[in-house]
């Protein structure tokens, strides 16, 4: 079965947690994702610029390693990602920004991304909130 | 046409009866995160969770229950990750309220 999965929430809150653990039972349950979007505060999660203390999970890079891993098509939303200061390299020159904390594997595109691949999965699943 | 629907907000703090309204007969409920105080013991959730219909299927997430040092009634299956995505096959959607 195809999975779309989206995330609303930042790597510190609990369900960036729950989606990465889902995404990883969705791939080894034999099920294909065929879209990752992150969406609102969930852009932070594709930022390279978090650092986390050492005793805590870094969940930033986890789902990094996750995507790398997977090859997985792992889309941010740049109208969020914007807002937040997200900005690819593209971006940030197009703006005039200095500080560049998306490089791929993620991609910046629309939320149309988000309505295909909801149309092209089995199945989507949102997390967000706590 | 049947949906699992998520929930990870407290019911403490986000009323449940308005997301248990729209709930159909054949349904599921997964609760995730502070949801899971629903669970409560002679809670006035766990009393709306308990007057649903038996039809509705009522799950929680193991890792969340433990972390919160909780335990599932009879009427609530616990599931891990991989049961999650089961249950996510075996409904129509997947409606999360976030």
């Amino acid at each position: 079965m195809k999975f779309a999965i989206a995330l609303f929430a930042p790597p510190h809150a609990p369900s960036s947690r729950r989606a990465l653990r889902f995404a990883e039972a969705v791939l080894a349950g034999g099920h294909e994702i065929n879209r990752l979007f992150f969406y609102q505060d969930g852009v932070h999660n594709a930022s390279g610029g978090i650092v986390t203390p050492q005793d805590e999970t870094d969940l930033a890079a986890q789902w990094r390693a996750f995507v790398e891993r997977h090859e997985l098509d792992a889309v941010v939303c740049i109208a969020a990602a914007l807002r937040r200061g997200v900005l690819d390299t593209q971006e940030a020159q197009r703006y005039g920004r200095a500080a560049v904390a998306v490089t791929p594997p993620w991609e910046l595109s629309g939320l149309g991304q988000l309505h295909e691949a909801a149309q092209q999965a089995d199945r989507l699943v949102c997390f967000g909130g706590v | 046409m049947t949906t699992l629907h998520l929930l990870s907000q407290s019911p403490f703090t986000s009323p449940l009866d308005s997301i248990l309204r729209p709930l159909g007969v054949r349904d599921g409920l997964l609760l995730c995160g502070d949801a899971c105080h629903a669970l409560q013991p002679g809670s006035a959730p766990l009393e709306l969770l308990e007057h649903l219909p038996a039809s509705i299927a009522i799950h929680a997430l193991e890792e969340d229950l433990q972390a919160r040092n909780l335990t599932a009634p009879e009427r609530v299956q616990v599931v891990d990750y991989p049961d999650f995505v089961e249950l996510c096959t075996r409904y129509d959607k997947v409606n999360g309220w976030l």
